[in-house]
């Protein structure tokens, strides 16, 4: 328990900024997805949301993000537009 | 041969079961309308093979690991049930993701079809795709289809190739080499090079004009729609043209027609019955039967046209809209945005609309959903309100809608103390769906649907309302020793007495009349007996039309006849629409909670609720029309301050929960 924390501390992410910090169409690589969540991240997997992989915002709707990635659009809150890194 | 049909969400997969069926199952434009396998057998139209195909409908899934609960369905069934070809139903628009899943689909050993569906979608966005290269790197035959048209829409050549690769070995294009599924990051890898491959695929193969992450003018509909302070309103005029349409404008226009021929019909009995049958018999064939179903029947087109309407709206790709509309106030009641999906489809019938919570991930989320549904008036309450609305309203547009926005009230309310009795205010889940292209609904799918519920209304009517209607006419006309009750002694009836101890209870909202409280209670059974019961005890067939009542029920003051004040039938009309569905309803939430506790407390809470609503109703609108508190103010009070004691102690209860939970993890910190 202790070492997954202090490897979160460590870990390279602080440097990243979140995605509700994105702007408007620009194009990103997602550099990492930062929950502890597991089934939430590899839900977001199968979507082909995962580092490496580039994500579009296009629209700020009502405290949710409508974001592009692969050939869908999706709309995610703001609570994990803050867990996925760019 | 069994033929299964797999794919991602909204790809379509009812809609291409649907063509190859004949069958009408429910479809709409979002993702996570199918949540249970269905079968069908394919049409001989399609079948050119002698043998039997059944086809199979799974819900969508993206990948074969699954996240919600209808996903298990899926991966069980194509894991354990063996089917003898899968048909991958591929959404020709997003290639990209829906690929991923194919390829985890051909590493099963059972053979595939790809249904590359939707390609007039992706035909007018002028993206080509070259579909006999897309064969030959997948290793299994691929189909265009465009499921939403009825000829020429590559079916034929689908079954067709179905029978074809029956028992065939196909290799795997791609073989992931051995993964360790108990080491998550060899899974990760794996999956990885899956969606490297897939994309190398695709990059072959389409050639699109306009780029996935350009803005639309789908995009611009979003903005406006779904837009900070423009969506709440927007959806509210939405479903208020809904309601007002069929309820105020087309549905009547229909139902008066509707009614005069079951009036024509009544009088048609009653002349081939003649005199020389017994009065009882007589009584029971025209009071009961054809005067019960009769008015419940009357709704119908007012319902059909609901039906439709709502039809439209799931088919054109705004629920998901709405969804994310909803999402951050629903959040901040514990629920979310997912849990407006089932509210709107619980106004035509709350048993699919709580059957749809189970795209809801989290639990406690779902329960409260499915818990909370059922307070969304369906189209079995329609004519409940309708009836009232006509007769002590004058039709006011305003009853009938004050109603859904009283009911999202209640499941607002509903899910605040929900949340603090469980004491998980403090948690959170997150919120992610998928926004489907918006597309111009189809009329004649609309029709079709409202065809089957109208089918499936007629048969209710025909059934179980025609058999109450008929209990309850018998129970009014004979007293416990079996004798006929005399007239002017109808308090000695068996329904009177059964009913009468409710009716007690019911003074305290203004509607203390064993009639009332009897029609109450069938409604139970069905939402549309308690407007079969009214008819039955007060011997009026005629709901709708009140101009053509002089010719039956000899007056036209349905109104005097019940004996109700008009605050005390707005009471009653709140008291009918916000306790418990019907015991079908509650069957479906029984499924879905999966908890014994949660269904009781949800049910108590439904009883809860609806006295408590019809009691404040009653008083504070007698105070305000007469000055005074109406009958039985002070029992009442009584019981609706214990009932809100007990659910504040509850919420008090739950808050020490969430202090507890909060210290725990702060330890574990």
């Amino acid at each position: 328990m202790s070492n997954a924390y202090a490897n979160l501390f460590e870990n390279e992410n602080t440097f990243f900024k979140t995605l509700s910090e994105a702007d408007v169409n620009v194009e990103y690589v997602i550099q990492d997805i930062d929950t502890e969540d597991d089934e939430m991240k590899s839900f977001l997997f199968s979507l082909g949301c995962f580092k490496g992989e580039t994500l579009t915002v296009i629209s700020i709707l009502a405290e949710n993000f409508v974001i592009s990635i692969k050939d869908g659009r999706y709309s995610i809150d703001s609570d994990l537009a803050e867990v996925i890194l760019i | 041969m069994k033929v299964a049909l797999t794919g991602n969400p909204n790809s379509g997969k009812t809609t291409l079961f649907n063509a190859i069926t004949g069958k009408i199952e429910h479809v709409g434009n979002w993702a996570g309308v199918t949540v249970d396998k269905k079968e069908g057998d394919i049409k001989k139209s399609l079948n050119k093979s002698s043998l039997s195909m059944t086809a199979v409908d799974l819900p969508g899934a993206y990948s074969m690991s699954p996240f919600t609960s209808e996903e298990n369905i899926t991966r069980d069934f194509v894991k354990n049930e063996k089917p003898d070809v899968l048909i991958n139903i591929v959404d020709s628009t997003n290639l990209n993701r829906s690929l991923f899943f194919t390829t985890q689909l051909l590493e099963l050993g059972i053979p595939v079809v790809v249904a590359l569906n939707k390609t007039d979608m992706s035909r007018k966005k002028k993206t080509v795709l070259d579909v006999a290269r897309l064969s030959k790197a997948l290793n299994c035959p691929v189909v265009e289809t465009v499921s939403t048209k009825s000829s020429q829409n590559g079916l034929e050549e689908l079954i067709l190739k179905v029978v074809e690769v029956r028992g065939s070995a196909q290799s795997v294009p791609y073989i992931s080499e051995k993964v360790d599924f108990s080491q998550a990051q060899s899974v990760q890898s794996s999956d990885r090079r899956r969606y490297d491959f897939v994309k190398e695929l695709v990059g072959k193969v389409e050639t699109r004009k306009i780029k996935s992450n350009q803005q639309t003018r789908q995009d611009a509909v979003d903005r406006v729609v779904a837009n900070k302070w423009l969506g709440i309103p927007v959806f509210m005029l939405v479903m208020w043209s809904v309601f007002s349409i069929s309820q105020t404008h087309v549905g009547p226009l229909f139902a008066d027609i509707l009614v005069g021929w079951i009036d024509g019909f009544y009088v048609l009995v009653e002349s081939l019955l003649g005199g020389d049958v017994s009065p009882v018999l007589k009584a029971l064939l025209l009071d009961g039967i054809i005067g019960g179903v009769g008015a419940v029947v009357g709704f119908l087109p007012l319902i059909m046209v609901l039906f439709f309407m709502l039809a439209l709206l799931e088919d054109c790709g705004y629920m998901a809209r709405v969804a994310l509309v909803m999402d951050r106030f629903f959040k901040k009641v514990g629920l979310s945005g997912k849990s407006i999906i089932p509210m709107v489809i619980g106004t035509g019938c709350a048993i699919p609309g709580v059957m749809a919570t189970r795209t809801i991930k989290n639990e406690r989320q779902r329960r409260t959903t499915a818990m909370l549904t059922p307070f969304m008036p369906c189209g079995a309450k329609l004519p409940v309100i309708a009836l009232f609305a006509g007769i002590f309203f004058n039709d006011a547009a305003w009853v009938g809608t004050s109603m859904y926005f009283l009911a999202i009230g209640i499941i607002i309310l509903g899910a605040l103390i929900v949340v603090r009795i469980t004491g998980e205010k403090n948690a959170r889940s997150y919120f992610i769906l998928e926004l489907p292209e918006y597309r111009f609904p189809s009329f004649k799918r609309a029709a079709v649907s409202t065809m089957s519920r109208a089918k499936a209304f007629i048969i209710k009517a025909g059934t179980i309302i025609l058999l109450c209607n008929a209990a309850v006419q018998i129970m009014q006309t004979f007293n416990w020793q079996l004798q006929v009750v005399a007239e002017g002694a109808e308090n000695t009836s068996i329904l009177a007495s059964i009913s009468s101890p409710f009716a007690f209870v019911l003074i305290p909202l203004g509607f203390g009349a064993w009639q009332l409280a009897a029609a109450a209670i069938t409604g139970f059974i069905a939402k549309e007996n308690i407007v079969g019961t009214l008819a039955v005890v007060f011997s009026i067939t005629n709901f709708i039309d009140t101009e053509e009542l002089a010719l039956i029920s000899g007056s036209a003051d349905v109104a005097g006849i019940m004996g109700l004040t008009t605050v005390a039938a707005l009471s009653y009309l709140v008291f009918n629409l916000f306790t418990p569905p019907c015991f079908a309803a509650i069957g479906a939430m029984n499924s879905e909670m999966g908890d014994k506790k949660w269904l009781w407390a949800g049910i108590g809470f439904q009883f809860g609720m609806g006295y408590v609503a019809s009691f404040l109703t009653y008083q504070i609108g007698s105070l305000f029309s007469t000055g005074s508190f109406g009958q039985g103010f002070i029992p009442g009070l009584v019981l609706v301050s214990t009932l809100v004691g007990y659910v504040v102690y509850l919420m008090k209860k739950g808050d020490s929960k969430t202090s507890l939970k909060l210290s725990v993890s702060a330890k574990g910190v």
